[in-house]
């Protein structure tokens, strides 16, 4: 027989689910509809709540990603950084027992945070050669938006640094065992990490850093004639859409971004939220 | 005038079971044999698209009655047209999801 406060952890566990915002109204309606269930398919019937949490979560407005603004995506990188700094200083003795030409004391870690950096820096103008770029195309911006834009952009890569350097000690250890897998891992590590940093500096707002959302399909390219079709995504903030086009064609080789002007600020609650308070 | 909506087979089942009288979740549910986790995803998604509006009965009436307040759909007028045009479409419907006997307050 199930016991009476099993249904109940169960609806509690889907509702982490469920868009926080929308939480409370969520579990009001799956426990009023427990209360006239009869306590035998009551386990059941609470199980399908996962997937109408889910369903609620995909389609909520007021959700935003984790990373969305800025400031949360340096925060986590750094908190990011700080437990890789701390996984390296742990590994740190280990490593000299297992490699004979690295060694790596505590207090040397900036220096070798700045060696990573470096070879770093030297990958970056290749891996960004090889990744298309959609914000090739945009309207001159301003230079506080372009210094902010750089900023971040360099704070990102300073901050992945130590991520790498922890992935590099982990693989100088378990090197001897497999050397070629290593080396391949440590180059895909680095390649994939410095990618990421420019395929998300791609997907943010050119004016405040956000990532772009409220993704949408244009065109279908079986029913266009000559004309643009493609995704186009939006900034929460309402600074503008950046159009990415399917195939790149003579007349839209790449990504445009279009500015919005303040007149569309209407459209997006975040925008006139922040105008009003 | 607007195409009628053409429904998935589910879908339809779930608008002919508030069409004749089972307006909550559950009784939706019983009356279509389908289980919750497919019941409540697909009244949301018929909420969005107009074709069901959902409320919540007053909380004075639930509390006369010593019961928590429940939440129970209507259809829209765009839903009752869904509902004729896919009677025609899936004829058995009648039989799988029969009449409510006392459902509505």
């Amino acid at each position: 027989m199930t016991a009476r406060w099993w249904p109940h952890t169960i609806l509690r566990a889907a509702a982490l689910l469920a868009p926080p915002a929308e939480r409370a109204r969520w579990l009001d309606e799956w426990r009023s509809e427990l209360w006239y269930l009869p306590r035998e398919g009551a386990t059941r019937f609470c199980l399908g709540a996962f997937r109408d949490a889910i369903e609620v979560r995909r389609h909520s407005e007021a959700l935003t990603p984790p990373l969305a603004s800025p400031t949360n995506c340096l925060a986590f990188l750094a908190l990011l950084a700080t437990v890789s700094l701390c996984l390296v200083a742990a590994l740190a003795g280990q490593l000299a027992a297992h490699a004979t030409l690295w060694r790596m004391p505590t207090r040397a870690l900036p220096g070798e945070c700045l060696v990573t950096l470096l070879f770093s820096c030297g990958l970056l103008p290749i891996i960004r050669l090889a990744t298309p770029h959609p914000h090739s195309q945009h309207p001159p911006r301003s230079w506080p938006s372009k210094l902010r834009a750089s900023t971040f952009l360099a704070l990102k890569i300073l901050l992945v640094q130590p991520v790498l350097l922890c992935g590099f000690v982990i693989l100088l250890i378990a090197g001897p065992a497999a050397p070629v897998a290593a080396q391949l891992a440590l180059l895909a590590l680095w390649v994939g990490t410095l990618r990421w940093v420019i395929d998300d500096q791609h997907r943010r707002c050119p004016d405040c850093q956000r990532l772009l959302g409220g993704a949408v399909r244009i065109g279908v390219a079986s029913r266009t004639f000559l004309e643009w079709y493609g995704g186009e995504s939006s900034c929460s903030e309402g600074h503008g859409l950046l159009q990415t086009p399917d195939l790149s064609a003579s007349y839209c080789r790449s990504g445009q971004w279009l500015r919005l002007g303040n007149s569309w600020h209407e459209l997006f609650p975040a925008a006139s939220k922040g105008r009003h308070s | 005038m607007a195409e009628p909506q053409k429904l998935t087979h589910t879908s339809a089942m779930i608008l002919h079971a508030i069409a004749v009288g089972h307006i909550y979740g559950y009784t939706v549910m019983e009356a279509t044999g389908l289980p919750s986790g497919t019941v409540y995803p697909a009244l949301r998604r018929l909420e969005r698209d107009q074709l069901i509006r959902s409320q919540w009965e007053k909380q004075s009436i639930a509390d006369a009655e010593q019961r928590p307040a429940r939440k129970y759909y209507k259809l829209t007028r765009a839903g009752e047209s869904a509902v004729e045009e896919n009677r025609r479409r899936y004829p058995l419907l009648e039989k799988l999801a029969p009449r409510a006997e006392v459902e509505q307050s």
